[in-house]
């Protein structure tokens, strides 16, 4: 059995060490590695005059365009090969495309065993009528699985390099928001009246974009989207304020943990029952049905609030730097 | 009965025609004027009238059924919100632009207060 250890020794075991590193209770380089303070620097104004003489001396020189000779003739060269380029890069996508093999051929190469698989099963297999829909989500789910996190990380990164923590005072926020006033009118009516009509309609037409996905063209990508758009729309006619009201920092925390650990845990197990994706346990349904094939829907919806969420947070995040 | 078939593919077919000639209208202008205001107009004007136009002649070839409802609802969409999106446009410029009175004609006695 283990032995107690006194407190002292606990502190010194690596695996503690690490552990405090991590949780930012210390920082190991902070008594053995030589710091110097860093000297204030005087900036050299002669240098400076010197550089600034001599950037004024080459722009006048090179915007000289009466005398200056080489640029009056880059510009008539510049005309010249724009228009040459522009011909030989048509020449050469036309005579590309005319080696092209003709459309829906039968001996194309991409009319292989892997198509004629798709469209023969696709939806016996997926119970989606929309094939694109039962292939993007159910035999190459796991593919999709990827894209939402890409988005996600996406905007873990953007969130990394745009948000601004700092806390403004009072003068400075509204010295920012008379600005913001300004430049960027807010409470048009007009935009007010017209997103109050839109608004509602565009996001059901997201979300039956979304719903209808395994049955006519659309799904989770598109769908979201659309709702997304909406959001800006109506962040734009209203403000942050009103849209903050039903649409958080923590509601995009919560819709996109629980969009994509449902999305993990649904694709895991038809990954643990076999590998195949097909045969999820769940029945396909009577295809056509808006509850039909499996997984699929759930999915779909998944993927479509991840992406309303990133499109949302990607706006807000580079209009203000954060929710 | 044909006579009726024919008038029907021959206005469609010309409504159709003039909605591109919009379109070639607002393409010739968004790239030929300098000015802000100009070009909005010019895009605005293929963004309602154009699309209106070839819509409507799409959806006599179409006939009477769901697909002509959809373009209608397209075409009620897009004469919502593309002029609310000129006037936000024009608007920003108003708010922005600092050498505006160069460019047109402002109302005398209206301060800076009642522009916006």
């Amino acid at each position: 059995m283990s032995k107690p250890i006194p407190e002292e020794e606990y502190r010194k075991k690596p695996l503690t060490r690490l552990l405090q590193w991590v949780g930012g209770e210390i920082d190991p380089f902070l008594e053995t590695m030589e710091t110097q303070k860093q000297q204030n620097q005087k900036p050299n104004e002669r240098l400076i005059r010197k550089h600034r003489r001599d950037l004024d001396t080459v722009i006048s020189m090179v915007h000289d365009q009466k005398h200056n000779k080489v640029y009056k003739l880059f510009r008539r060269f510049y005309k010249v090969a724009s228009v040459v380029c522009c011909l030989a890069l048509i020449a050469m996508l036309l005579t590309a495309v005319s080696y092209l093999p003709p459309v829906g051929a039968a001996d194309n190469p991409s009319s292989n065993e892997v198509a004629a698989k798709y469209i023969e099963d696709g939806l016996q297999d997926t119970g989606a009528v929309n094939i694109v829909t039962g292939m993007i989500l159910d035999y190459r789910a796991f593919d999709t699985f990827g894209e939402s996190n890409v988005l996600f990380i996406a905007t873990c990164t953007v969130l990394i390099l745009l948000r601004s923590d700092k806390k403004k005072d009072k003068r400075q926020e509204e010295a920012e928001q008379r600005r913001e006033q300004h430049y960027e009118p807010k409470d048009d009516s007009i935009l007010q009246r017209i997103t109050f009509l839109l608004f509602p309609i565009i996001v059901i037409y997201g979300i039956y974009v979304i719903l209808n996905g395994h049955i006519s063209p659309g799904g989770g990508f598109s769908g979201g989207a659309i709702i997304g758009a909406g959001l800006i729309l109506y962040a734009n006619a209203f403000g942050f304020e009103k849209l903050n009201r039903f649409f958080t920092e923590k509601t995009y925390k919560w819709i996109s943990f629980v969009s994509l650990s449902f999305y993990c845990l649904a694709k895991s197990y038809s990954f643990f029952t076999g590998a195949n994706h097909l045969e999820s346990g769940i029945p396909l349904g009577e295809a056509g049905a808006i509850l039909s094939s499996g997984l699929i829907l759930p999915l779909n919806i998944c993927v479509g609030l991840v992406v309303a969420c990133t499109m949302y947070a990607f706006y807000t995040l580079f209009r203000k730097g954060g929710f | 009965m044909q006579m009726l078939e024919w008038i029907r593919f021959a206005s469609g077919v010309g409504l159709l025609l003039i909605g591109l000639g919009i379109f070639m209208l607002q393409l010739f202008g968004v790239f030929k004027f300098k000015y802000v205001l100009n070009r909005m107009h010019a895009a605005a004007m293929g963004d309602t009238l154009g699309i209106g136009v070839s819509l409507t002649g799409l959806m006599i070839l179409s006939g009477f059924n769901l697909v002509s409802l959809k373009m209608a609802l397209i075409i009620v969409f897009l004469w919502l919100a593309s002029p609310v999106s000129s006037h936000l446009i024009s608007r920003l410029e108003v708010v922005t632009n600092e050498h505006l009175a160069e460019h047109c004609e402002l109302p005398e006695h209206l301060g800076e207060d009642e522009l916006f």
